[in-house]
């Protein structure tokens, strides 16, 4: 058997986008998955019968740059759904995806915010057009180390934004270390418009809406959905089957059920990797779509880093506080289908942070609720990793009664529809799909955690101190949500 | 030049207002401040509120001055004389204390008592944080280009951040990066593991902003207190002889000295426009000033939106002084004593004259998770149950600040919110003095029977005496967006206003607040660049 090329270490979309790429290059490639099914956290699973589900992510608007790449046959999203956000009082607002329509919903609470919607839509897509080439665009090392191929990609970056003119790019600039409240009061008056759009800021990371940073996480999200409701709910999966068929069809080859213990390393230059069975794989190069912690800490161990470097990687703040419960109903759940939000006021989002902050499970959470037909799926905040005065052992059960008992509030009819449930606790995230404590993202999207500092300063550029081991998942630039941003850029910088 | 006819009219007689002036005299030029209360300082006053009694109302204490502002305007010879504040103690909830001085190696091995692995931590914190500040200090004397301008001064400003930039190493600009936007909390959490240390220092980063120590961009203002120096000794804080009225008098005696005219009980009404230049100002009295230009050194908001018509300005201006935050989130307890309250954690012998913690500052801030509950009362609306205290005894330090035998006790408190629940009254002033009593009795229970007299002052206060709009004492909270070439507004950082002849050079600018001076004098020496006076 001839040598691998290349070894990619998990199965999930950015992993696959990297094998594809490099095996349509026409390397060998091989991609080691742990579990018995691809796609990682971006994949719809079966719990029962008739109750399948996107267990992880929910949907996603891949990049069409990238489904042109790999010929992907993943519809290109026609109709864009509403983000519906249901009031303590019965009512509820709707954002369309037309401007048109969302200011039709808006009117009913504020003529003045009717009227600022179209701007305010107008600036998230510039900004998140501009978050998308910064994406693009390989985060070089900076000022040494510094070689001019990279550096390209920063100068074309430079262009893009001033393209952007002066005030849209200062805004923009503007934008990301506000608060989530201090942006949208920018905009709106009306509380329930304040917070509809504040949730889908804080939506997967352990932040509120008034702490600094979170209009970064709003354009990240915004960019990530193409707006703010969901797109192909309940088919995350076929993104990365899609790319594993893509893979193969290269010549790739995916292993399931094939857990990488270590990678082997010889004198700081990575050989390949070993198999929990024990078997040895030699590659060429070996790339990590795992979180960087567990790719640094374990994969190849603290003995092989420079001190500092392990200190910084152990530094590296992940904190996840999102736990899924998926509902399989007889059907009478009376919830419509979209991407519906439990969010009535910037402090019923803020005080379910408090809790995080403190260790604790939000007592009245901030909920986001998807539904395919007798399939409800709920995605909690905040649920912290790490519980101060209990277990996840123990409170597993109190996540699913607080979501079910919140949501019941507003569709009387849940709670005798429920037939099967499944609920995802951030250790399930960690243990089953492999999120360094429950991180969805591998590594909170923090400022800190940002372009030039993700995963951590001065390895913003897929390479580690160990030759021929390079990172492509979330947890580095480009990273965060369903996009394959990473995937792809990992590839570029192998040239 | 008749009367009533200046090369420059300085609105407000703050430290910066009358740094400016200073500045202007120094060059020749004929200035004139005016200043709408009948004493001249702004925030950094002394005032005797009770007989015998002086308060240093507002701002206390002194490190960000800058050193060449002393040296330029020889301020030592015009009164300027800085007592060190040798140490910070932080009483702890189960009695003991942790203290740190302004000498390492006792500070280490006061740590060590704590933790042996923090005292180790210490060593390389220490000269990390030294490092980055002296990294980050030339920003202070830079004038913030707008990076979207190709003005040929903004480019040549750009070169100069360019060529800054250049010249820290790889370590220092990403040290600086992740100061810049990390949280206090989270950089503090790296290093150490005992509450009250972590505590202390988190504490540093949230001073006159309404963010918690757990929300991204605090570690900025952390850093931002690490920038001082009293006499090069870096990071040193100090106490000004006669409060901080000590340092705006010895400024104003140095303007004096230079030929600049202060006037006191002067409002300004508004600035006057001439086929769009500013010429001068209308006095609240009626009274007509005229001037080649004219700069404001009061807050943003007064600046753009109180004295000049909104209709001189581009369309996107006046919102964005709007949007410019100025959320008030402290508040000051200044109490008269009749002897020192006595702190179980280090108590003193008779009547405490030798006591070291009276010496010092005395820190309310036993945890992270103190501070951040501190927090969570304010951002709904309340005033913090048990708020972060910085304490310090001027009388200690300057005996003349009390009669003999009494002495005074200055409260910083946080969080104090401008926009409290049902509005301030006083009330709502008494709560924030009893807030503050009983969270000093918990450490001090003899503290009532200390208590001569007390003057509470709330954001709101701070809005009404010093005339700051919100009450914030950095005239806008040092947040990201608005510092460097996004403070006051982005594309108007450079101490120019969309209005000729219309300056502002106010801790609402870069590099921002503490009593600092820098705005005031970068924004004179860009006002003498442009030649129109």
């Amino acid at each position: 058997m001839s040598r691998y090329d290349a070894l990619i270490i998990g199965a999930g979309h950015n992993g696959l986008v990297a094998a594809a790429y490099l095996a349509k290059q026409g390397k060998k490639v091989l991609v080691l998955e742990r579990r018995a099914i691809v796609g990682g956290s971006v994949v719809t699973e079966s719990f029962g019968d008739g109750f399948t589900v996107d267990s992880v992510f929910t949907g996603g608007n891949f990049r069409p740059d990238i489904i042109k790449d790999l010929k992907l046959p993943l519809p290109t999203v026609k109709e864009k759904p509403a983000l519906v956000s249901l009031q303590p009082d019965g009512s509820h607002l709707v954002l369309d995806a037309d401007p048109a329509k969302a200011a039709e919903s808006i009117k009913r609470f504020s003529e003045k915010d009717a009227a600022r919607w179209p701007e305010f839509v107008r600036f998230m897509n510039k900004a998140a057009y501009i978050l998308d080439v910064a994406y693009s665009t390989i985060m070089p090392r900076l000022p040494k180390n510094f070689n001019f191929s990279e550096g390209y990609g920063l100068l074309e970056l430079g262009l893009e934004l001033r393209l952007a003119g002066r005030r849209d790019m200062l805004n923009f600039i503007r934008a990301l270390p506000m608060t989530a409240q201090e942006l949208v009061e920018e905009y709106f008056e009306s509380e329930v418009v304040k917070a509809a759009i504040a949730s889908v800021a804080i939506h997967g990371s352990t932040l509120g809406p008034m702490s600094a940073g979170t209009g970064y996480t709003l354009i990240h999200n915004w960019l990530n959905r193409g707006g703010l409701a969901h797109v192909n709910v309940g088919k995350a999966g076929e993104i990365t089957s899609a790319l594993a068929n893509a893979v193969k069809s290269f010549g790739g080859e995916i292993r399931v059920n094939a857990e990488v213990a270590s990678i082997k390393i010889e004198n700081q230059i990575a050989r390949g990797v070993v198999l929990a069975n024990g078997e040895e794989i030699p590659a060429n190069i070996v790339l990590s779509s795992a979180d960087p912690k567990h790719t640094l800490l374990t994969l190849v161990g603290p003995r092989e880093l420079p001190p500092e470097f392990v200190w910084k990687v152990q530094s590296i703040k992940m904190r996840g506080s999102v736990a899924k419960v998926h509902l399989l109903t007889d059907g009478k759940h009376g919830i419509p289908e979209g991407t519906l939000v439990i969010a009535p006021s910037i402090k019923y989002l803020e005080k379910a942070y408090d809790a995080a902050k403190y260790g604790e499970i939000s007592e009245k959470p901030y909920l986001e609720v998807t539904t395919v037909g007798n399939v409800v799926s709920i995605h909690f905040q905040f649920a912290p990793y790490t519980l101060k005065k209990s277990s996840w052992q123990v409170e597993s059960s109190k996540v699913e009664k607080l979501a079910v008992d919140t949501l019941s509030e507003h569709f009387v009819n849940l709670k005798s529809s429920i037939v099967n449930s499944k609920t995802i606790t951030p250790q399930d995230l960690e243990f089953t799909y492999g999120l360094t404590e429950g991180d969805l993202n591998h590594g909170q999207l923090m400022l800190d955690q940002f372009l030039l500092m993700r995963p951590i300063p001065g390895w913003s550029n897929h390479k580690t101190p160990i030759d021929n081991l390079y990172l492509c998942g979330s947890g580095v630039h480009g990273g965060g949500g369903v996009s394959g941003a990473a995937g792809r850029n990992v590839v570029k910088a192998l040239k | 030049m008749p009367l009533n006819q200046y090369d420059a009219i300085i609105i407000g007689g703050g430290h910066n207002g009358l740094v400016a002036a200073a500045y202007l005299a120094r060059a020749g030029r004929k200035v004139v401040v005016l200043e709408r209360r009948p004493i001249v300082g702004g925030a950094a006053v002394t005032e005797e509120i009770f007989p015998g009694y002086k308060f240093t109302e507002f701002s206390y204490v002194v490190s960000l001055l800058r050193p060449e502002i002393i040296r330029d305007l020889e301020l030592p010879k015009h009164g300027l004389k800085i007592l060190p504040l040798p140490s910070t103690f932080t009483p702890m909830e189960n009695g003991d204390y942790l203290a740190a001085w302004d000498d390492h190696d006792l500070t280490r091995r006061e740590i060590y008592r704590h933790s042996p692995k923090d005292a180790e931590a210490y060593d390389e914190y220490a000269r990390v944080m030294a490092r980055a500040a002296k990294a980050i200090k030339p920003i202070i004397n830079l004038i913030p280009p707008d990076p979207t301008s190709l003005h040929p001064r903004d480019l040549f400003n750009l070169l100069k951040v360019g060529q800054y930039a250049a010249s820290l190493s790889e370590k220092e600009l990403y040290m600086i990066a992740k100061l810049a936007t990390q949280s206090s909390a989270d950089l503090l959490e790296e290093w150490f593991e005992t509450d009250a240390l972590k505590g202390t220092k988190a504490a540093s980063g949230i001073i006159g902003t309404f963010l918690g120590p757990r929300s991204p961009g605090t570690a900025y203002v952390l850093l931002h207190h690490y920038m001082g120096e009293i006499d090069g000794a870096f990071r040193a804080w100090g106490f000004a002889k006669n409060g901080s009225g000590g340092v705006s008098g010895s400024i104003f005696n140095a303007a004096k000295a230079l030929g600049v005219e202060v006037r006191v009980n002067s409002a300004v009404k508004q600035v006057k426009v001439k086929n769009g230049r500013a010429v001068g100002v209308v006095l609240e009295n009626g009274d007509e000033i005229e001037s080649k230009v004219v700069m404001s050194a009061a807050d943003p908001k007064r600046t753009f939106l109180q004295f000049v018509e909104g209709k001189y300005f581009p369309d996107g201006f006046v919102t964005a002084i709007q949007n410019f935050r100025t959320r008030g989130s402290s508040g000051k307890v200044n109490i008269a004593l009749s002897k020192l309250p006595n702190f179980t954690a280090l108590p003193y012998k008779g009547n405490g004259a030798d006591s070291v913690l009276h010496r010092g500052a005395v820190s309310i801030s036993p945890s992270v998770d103190y501070i951040e509950r501190a927090y969570d009362d304010a951002k709904y609306g309340q005033i913090s149950k048990r708020p972060y205290l910085d304490m310090i005894f001027p009388s200690m330090i300057d005996p003349d600040m009390a009669p003999p035998g009494g002495h005074v006790m200055s409260c910083f408190v946080q969080y104090a919110p401008y926009d409290l629940e049902g509005g301030w009254n006083d009330e709502k002033r008494n709560q924030l003095g009893e807030a503050v009593i009983s969270t000093i009795e918990q450490y001090a229970p003899n503290i009532r029977d200390c208590i001569v007299g007390m003057q509470v002052i709330s954001p709101k206060d701070i809005e009404a005496i010093a005339g700051i709009t919100g009450g914030n004492i950095f005239h806008g909270e040092l947040l990201l967006h608005q510092i460097f070439f996004l403070r006051p507004v982005p594309g108007w950082a450079d101490f120019r206003t969309p209005l000729k002849g219309y300056y502002f050079g106010a801790s609402g600018a870069h590099p921002g607040g503490g009593v600092m001076g820098a705005a005031g004098m970068l924004a004179a020496k860009e006002m003498l660049k442009d030649g129109m006076l």
